[in-house]
Formats: structure tokens, sequence, C-alpha cells
């Protein structure tokens, strides 16, 4: 609290000292970060943009084209498939597991720490390339089951960091300890007590492992490729067939990913209005 | 048989007991505590009684059956933590009401349980609060009663009040103590707060290094610690390292002493006496008794602790600190030359190695 407060007051003292290069730096940024997208966004309405600095003029014939495209709504289709699939299955298994080593296991958390980064340290061609080395049987041999496998041990750390952090914040541990000392077993403490004080958690982690996983291109391509095709490899494609309509589908793509993650956030506050301020506790 | 029983319960980590060989029998609607320092192991086996951590050796039976290996939610006992652990994402009312329906009780009976308790704990208006817009002794009545909501069989307390300023604490104490003997519950209270211990409990367990020291009633472990190491936790206490000499001396380094029960040691044996600070008298004229002990020294720090002013005084290279109160002694100042006068009765006498 102490800590908090003189760091803030600290913070703010460097604001009033130096808010000109402050600024420069986030406008930089935003510039950096927002560019692109913006770009991409005029790119996919403009007639022809090569000899202005601004496109010479509006059209959505790309979208239409975008949309008439035989493949679009398999792709897309198979896209959220994929990604709802990894979250959900990396939601049963990475919640379970991670409230279990915080309570009963604390032993085995560097073990878990260590293993969450694995996944960014193994190259994804040479990670695809293993699996379907290993896995070359049916049913799983360049099947959407074993991509599905892939991407969730790909997408991993995005949902553990979160759920971890939230866990650690509430501690659960003895909060499962006040349950149990009430009468419920595990399951009804999860369900009851520690699923909704880590909300915003799984809710980050799912948010962070869908959008991963949407906009997933290598291990798709190397381990289902044509079999299973998904929107980005639909968008490569396009790319070197129309500029015009792979920026279509790409603000598409931004667009899906946008509204999911809304909804996501939409459903987690309506089940958190229960519950205000679920991380209060210190 | 006493309704909760440990027998020779032993729990150790990675082969170091922390536990060792803890028996005690506990009565049905008494209040016992586990006082010592940190690291004694006092919370280890509130923990093992309530189930969660294993023993490695002993059992734990309570109301004549064996408890040992039962899961802690099949237990029926209670517990209250040191940091609350109220489920923040439930309101007060939803909390305490946790409990009961996981034990399936009737929702109508549920409310007017819940509201029983709540008054029991005096915090009615907050049932529809969250723990977080509640203070901390707030937080934790509410813990306590959300434990004695489904009645439990034992009711277990891990210094409940450790997370609490000093007002609330006293204040809390003596709430638990009022609820605990309206509702004759069997109730376990760790603290490492001699203060607390002594002041709620029908017995004290005084705990150091994983074993149990003496077990007696407040007063017992007060005035009559069976070794050094309660005489010392518990309260201050001079100790005067010595030889035991004839019947009645203790002979120091450059002090003879006369105390009762050096008898029981044999001639030249290594003893400590130990003499409380409020049993000795201070006098600014060499007093002329020659049955108490007459002790000169130098005055070397005077602390005021309101209802008493505690000397701490040189005698012969001796520190001896001295309790006086202010009505029934002339002021001392510093570095003043006084006399410490106290009966041999005060002086108790253990062996120096234990």
């Amino acid at each position: 609290m102490m800590k908090n407060s003189q760091k803030v007051e600290r913070e703010s003292r460097k604001k009033r000292r130096a808010p000109g290069w402050q600024m420069a730096l986030i406008a930089l940024f935003l510039f950096y970060m927002l560019v692109p997208i913006i770009s991409t966004y005029v790119f996919s309405v403009a007639t022809r943009w090569d000899r202005t600095i601004l496109p010479e003029g509006y059209t959505l014939q790309f979208y239409e084209k975008a949309a008439q495209s035989s493949y679009f709504n398999i792709t897309l289709r198979n896209s959220l498939i994929l990604s709802l699939a990894t979250v959900l299955v990396s939601l049963v298994i990475i919640v379970p597991t991670v409230y279990w080593v915080h309570t009963r296991l604390t032993r085995a958390r560097p073990l878990l720490d260590i293993l969450m980064i694995l996944p960014f340290g193994i190259p994804t061609v040479v990670l695809a390339l293993a699996l379907v080395q290993v896995y070359n049987f049916a049913p799983l041999a360049r099947s959407p089951l074993l991509l599905i496998g892939a991407v969730v041990v790909y997408s991993m750390p995005f949902m553990y960091r979160p759920v971890s952090n939230a866990l650690q914040a509430i501690d659960s541990h003895t909060l499962t300890e006040a349950g149990q000392s009430l009468g419920a077993n595990v399951l009804q403490i999860l369900a009851e007590v520690v699923i909704p004080n880590i909300l915003p958690g799984i809710l980050s982690g799912s948010l962070l492992v869908f959008a991963t996983v949407f906009a997933e291109f290598t291990l798709t391509s190397l381990i289902v490729g044509a079999k299973f095709k998904t929107f980005p490899l639909l968008l490569v494609e396009y790319t070197r067939i129309n500029g015009n309509v792979a920026a279509a589908f790409s603000v598409i793509s931004f667009t899906i990913a946008w509204l999911v993650s809304m909804m996501i956030l939409w459903v987690g506050t309506k089940g958190k209005a229960a519950s205000p301020e679920a991380s209060s506790l210190n | 048989m006493a309704y909760l029983e440990l027998k020779s319960v032993t729990k150790s980590y990675s082969g170091i007991d922390v536990v060792h060989d803890f028996s005690l029998d506990i009565e049905k609607g008494t209040l016992v505590s586990f006082l010592g320092p940190s690291g004694c192991g006092k919370t280890t086996t509130l923990r093992m009684i309530a189930g969660f951590e294993q023993l490695d050796d002993g059992s734990i039976q309570l109301d004549g059956s064996d408890i040992t290996g039962v899961a802690p939610n099949r237990r029926d006992i209670g517990m209250v933590f040191q940091a609350y652990a109220l489920f923040p994402n439930k309101t007060v009312r939803e909390n305490i009401s946790f409990g009961l329906r996981m034990k399936k009780t009737p929702k109508n009976e549920i409310g007017r349980k819940v509201d029983t308790v709540l008054e029991m704990v005096r915090l009615q208006e907050t049932a529809n609060r969250y723990p977080h817009q509640l203070s901390g002794g707030q937080q934790q009545r509410i813990a306590l009663a959300r434990a004695l909501a489904v009645q439990p069989r034992v009711l277990l307390l891990d210094e409940p009040l450790s997370a609490l300023d000093a007002e609330v604490r006293v204040v809390l104490r003596g709430e638990i103590r009022r609820i605990q003997s309206e509702l004759a519950i069997t109730t376990v209270y760790v603290t490492h707060d001699q203060e607390e211990a002594l002041s709620i409990s029908d017995k004290v367990v005084v705990m150091n290094k994983g074993i149990i020291e003496q077990v007696g009633t407040p007063e017992e472990i007060y005035r009559a610690p069976q070794t050094r190491f309660v005489a010392t936790f518990i309260g201050t206490a001079n100790q005067f390292m010595g030889i035991a000499s004839g019947r009645d001396t203790v002979v120091c380094k450059n002090i003879k002493l006369f105390a009762d029960g050096v008898k029981s040691f044999t001639d030249g044996q290594e003893v400590v006496a130990l003499v409380r600070p409020e049993n000795i008298q201070v006098q600014a004229e060499q007093p002329q008794r020659s049955d108490w002990n007459v002790i000169s020294g130098i005055v070397e720090t005077i602390t005021f602790h309101g209802a008493v002013t505690r000397l701490a005084v040189n005698a012969s290279g001796q520190r001896v600190v001295a309790d006086v109160t202010v009505a029934n002694t002339k002021p001392v100042s510093l570095n003043q030359k006084i006399w410490l006068l106290f009966p041999p009765s005060a002086c108790q006498v253990m062996a120096a190695e234990e």
C-alpha cells in the first residue's frame, strides 16, 4: 500500500517534469501500431493507390469478391472451430492443473513455469514437422485433431500466465481450505469459489488464445494444409492473387477477432456482475 | 474419555519433526490455546486436527471415533483463518450460507440460521455487503459467524487476531470468548500472543520446538511454570544462574539467594532461580530483613509502562528487572543505589540444563 502510493507519487512527479517527450513517445508508439492497421483498412476499399498519397477512389468490390470466394465460408468456419476448440481444451486442461499445483503441489510450480515457456523456445516449423512425424497414424495423422493438439500446446502460455496470476492474487490455497472446512468438496469449491474469483484471468487467457489461434498460419499449413483450410491460409493465398482482396480478408479477420473478444468480455462481465471487485482480496 | 484426543501425533518435514509425540485431551465445551513462538508446531497441529495436514504417526479421535484419515470436508470441524479467507465473490449472507448449503439445509432454515449468527457477532446490518466493504475486524467476525453457522463439532482458530489492530484485537478476543462460552463449543485457539492465550483460555498448551512444554490453566502456567522455557516465554522472569547449596540456598556468581525448592536438587547441581519482576520490592534504604533476599544495585534504566514502572538494576553484574507501582514506591532516579527485596517463595528453582 505504502509502496504503491510512493510509486504513484514518483510517477506523477516524473510526468510533471517531462510531459513533452513522454507524449512524443506515446505518439510514436501509436503511429507505429496503428499505421499498418489503418493502411490495411484503407487499402481494402481503395480503387487505385500507387500514384497518390491517398487512394484515387473508394469501392467495396473487394469485399464482394472476398465474400464470393468459394472458400470464404468454409475457412471462416474452420478458423472459428479451431480457435474455439483450442480455447475450450486449453481451459479444461490448464485451469484445474494450475489450481491443483497452486493449492496442493506448490513444489511443482517452478517446473510448470518452465514448461510454459518451452512453447516459445521451439520454432513452430520444428514443432509442426515433429508432430507430423510422430503422429503419422490414423486417425491423428495430418488431421484437424492433431492440429488442435498442436495449437493447444503452442498457445498454452497465453492461458497459463493470466490464470496463474489470478490464482496467486486470490490466495486460492486458503480459500480452498475455508471451503473444505465448511463441508464443500473440490468441485464445489472450484465452481463456487475459485472460478468466479479468477474469471478475469480466465477471460484474458481465453482472449489471448483465441486471437493467437485465429491468426495461426505455420502449424495449420504444415500439419493439415489444404485438408482443413483456415482463414489465415486463405488470406495468404490471396496475397498472391489480389492484394486488395487480401486486405479485405484481413479486415474481416480483425473484425471477427474484435467481435469475439467483445463477446467473451460481455459474457465475463455478465458473470462478474454478481461479484464486483472480485479481486479485492489482498 | 475426552471429546477430542490427540494421541502421539507426529509430523515431520524432510526428516525433521515439527510436531513430536504430541498427546493431548481436550474436554467438550472448553477453549484450549496452543501458545508458542513461531515455528513451534502449533499451527501444524491445528491443521492436522482440521485435516489439512496428514499425520506421520499417531491418531486423532473426535467424540469416540477415529478421524485421522477423514477428509477435511467430512470432519464437521470449523476453522477461522488469520487472513479471514472470506469468499470475495460472495456477500456476507452468501458467505455464511455457503456451509449450510453444502450441508443441504432447507432454504428457510438457512435464512434463519444466518440471521442468528449475524446477530451473535453483532453485524446484522452487513448482510448484503461484500467482504471488501468491511473492516478487518468485521471480516473476521463474519468468518467466525460463517464457521459457527454450520454448528461444527470443533472450532479451530488459527491466529485469528494477528492481522488486526491492537484495540480491535482486545475487543474481538473478548467476543470470541463470550460466543464460545455461550455456545459451549469445543475450541482450539492458536496464538503466539501470551496475553491473548492467558486471557481467554480454559487451558493453555505451551509448545516449543514441536513438543508440549506444559499444559495447564492460565494461572498454573503463569504462577507455576514447569520449565525454564515456559517461565521465560510467559511473562518476564529474572534468571539467576547458580549452584544448589544446602536445603535453601542458590549460590550465584556474586549473589546468594534463599529459595524454596532447592532441597529437591543435589548439592553442587547447576540450577537457575527464576523471579518475576512484579514479586520484587524496591527500597531506597537498606532494609533489615534476614528471612528475605536483599540485593543492592544501581538503577540503569527506568521504563514507564503506565500501571507499573519497570526498573533495570545492575546488581553486582547481574541484571535484574523489577516492576514498581507508582502508588507504593518513592520515585527513584537513574544511577541511584537501591535495594531489591523478595521472599524465598518468589524464587522458583529449576535445573539449568533441560
